[in-house]
């Protein structure tokens, strides 16, 4: 199994092009047609951005500073661990004509959605960072904690996605429950509020849940200045990294009989 | 060493008269799930030797097809082991996972990297595809502009241009005018001379004759005759016309 394991790894490595390629592709077709094109990878968050400062700072106020930011810092990479999941719930069985057709490491398409939502949530960078200094947020050498957290994120994110990726070949229904099970650890996972608004009783549970010290990591480096709590991210990255080996194995397992099952 | 080795391969698939794939109805018909099972290969083992072609000819449903999509791995045998020594291109589609909206260069890229070159191998034979597919200046549209025939002509100049070491080809051969069959088949014969193994599904018995050295014949899913080609063409051939007449 181990062998086989790596030899998987391998193989993807060789497709590498074929992942590039499928995440230009997922990049730039996306909007394609549409006025604005490519522009709207920006223009998404940011209009986002708008209604959520208006809505926070006029309609509904909320006690913490800065809610906007203190929201939009957390926001971006859940959207990156939403829409990935979400996508490749869908990936296997929309390329269904692909896999019939021609052998290539099936992985490949799950993780090419991974690829595409990560870019876009780096795109989403070049809205966020001048945001913050808008909003008189000082940006601290804490930043250059943001490459290991966002690491540690996209290894649970890429064991995610190739699990929901071969559920749905055999259970078409997991599409849909993805995207309520998705909402319900949404509200889970202290992107609305502060960790420090749950019962201390209670919090604990809430460290189960490896979104809550990847997104609390993201809101120190960018919000507060702060570095992350490294023991707990060294912790998730563990957790992360053996998620995705499982992933990866079971994928291994179920890939081989996708072609027929699709 | 051969480059293929089948051994004892079975296959079945599984028929599902009312698919359920919702869990509402996997409850609700938990009892009337109904499936028969069809072996589309019972036992078959044959070996390929390094640099030989091999045709696989028999009648409709005969196992063709799932044994080459086996070989390439993309059904898996439910019993039986294939060996494969070299790189594997299979020819089932032609333009697998163009996309309308690119240009002919850029799907050159996308459909070559599915077949699984590196972005230096795709470089290095960029300008023989493209001379190949004899597009000329459309290869700077998209490709939704193109006649069916220059999407398959583009798609074949990709797929003869991977350099495998052993070639699958799945009855795709009837790609554009004459003159352009004449040019496909040249290609074929060019990849032979260089040593490439090729197995390939035809109806064509005398595509068969023409090309191959060795053929094979399957009847639903065994092997009724393997030879050389011109023995199991005569085989075939005695057989369809009994079959007819009698």
């Amino acid at each position: 199994m181990t062998a086989a394991l790596w030899q998987q790894i391998a193989e993807i490595y060789a497709y590498r092009e074929m992942l590039r390629n499928l995440v230009a592709r997922e990049l730039r077709a996306r909007y394609k047609g549409s006025v604005l094109g490519f522009l709207w990878t920006f223009f998404n968050p940011l209009f986002m951005l708008v209604v959520y400062s208006a809505v926070f700072s006029h309609v509904m106020r909320v006690q913490v500073e800065n809610y906007a930011m203190f929201l939009f810092v957390a926001l971006l990479p859940w959207n990156y661990l939403a829409q990935s999941v979400q996508q490749a719930a869908a990936s296997l069985v929309q390329n269904a004509g692909l896999i019939k057709k021609i052998y290539f490491p099936r992985a490949v398409l799950p993780l090419s959605v991974v690829l595409a939502n990560l870019f876009n949530y780096l795109f989403g960078l070049g809205i966020l960072i001048p945001a913050l200094l808008a909003f008189k947020i000082r940006l601290t050498p804490t930043l250059l904690a943001f490459p290991a957290v966002l690491a540690v994120q996209t290894l649970l994110v890429a064991a995610l996605a190739l699990l929901v990726a071969a559920g749905n070949v055999y259970f078409r229904d997991l599409e849909h429950i993805v995207g309520i099970a998705l909402m319900a650890w949404f509200f889970l996972t202290p992107v609305l509020y502060p960790l420090e608004a749950i019962p201390a009783e209670v919090r604990g549970y809430f460290l189960l849940n490896p979104m809550t010290p990847i997104v609390d990591a993201y809101r120190a480096l960018f919000f507060y200045g702060a570095w992350p709590d490294w023991g707990q991210l060294w912790r998730t990255a563990l957790g992360g990294a053996a998620a995705l080996l499982l992933a990866l194995a079971g994928f291994l397992k179920w890939q081989r009989a996708v072609a027929e099952e699709i | 060493m051969d480059a293929i080795e089948v051994v004892d391969v079975w296959k079945k698939f599984r028929i599902y008269h009312d698919r359920v794939y919702s869990l509402k109805e996997r409850f609700i018909f938990r009892n009337r799930q109904k499936t028969e099972d069809f072996w589309a290969l019972k036992g078959v083992s044959l070996r390929v030797p390094r640099g030989a072609t091999v045709g696989l000819i028999g009648r409709n449903g005969s196992g063709k097809s799932t044994l080459l999509k086996i070989i390439s791995r993309i059904l898996y045998p439910t019993r039986g082991e294939v060996k494969v020594n070299g790189r594997v291109s299979t020819l089932l589609e032609l333009g697998a996972g163009f996309h309308p909206d690119f240009t002919g260069r850029e799907n050159i890229f996308l459909n070559a990297s599915i077949l699984g070159l590196t972005r230096r191998e795709i470089k290095e034979r960029l300008d023989d595809i493209i001379a190949f597919s004899e597009l000329g200046d459309f290869i700077n549209n998209p490709v939704r502009t193109y006649s069916s025939g220059m999407y398959m002509r583009l798609g074949f100049a990709v797929a003869v241009h991977v350099d495998p070491e052993i070639l699958l080809v799945d009855e795709v051969l009837a790609v554009g005018d004459i003159p352009y069959q004449e040019k496909c088949l040249n290609r074929i014969r060019e990849l032979q001379k260089r040593g490439v193994t090729i197995v390939f599904v035809t109806h064509n018995p005398k595509q068969v004759e023409e090309l191959c050295d060795l053929a094979i014949w399957l009847d639903r899913g065994e092997v009724r005759f393997a030879g050389p080609a011109k023995e199991t063409v005569r085989a075939y051939a005695a057989f369809v016309n009994t079959a007819a007449t009698g």
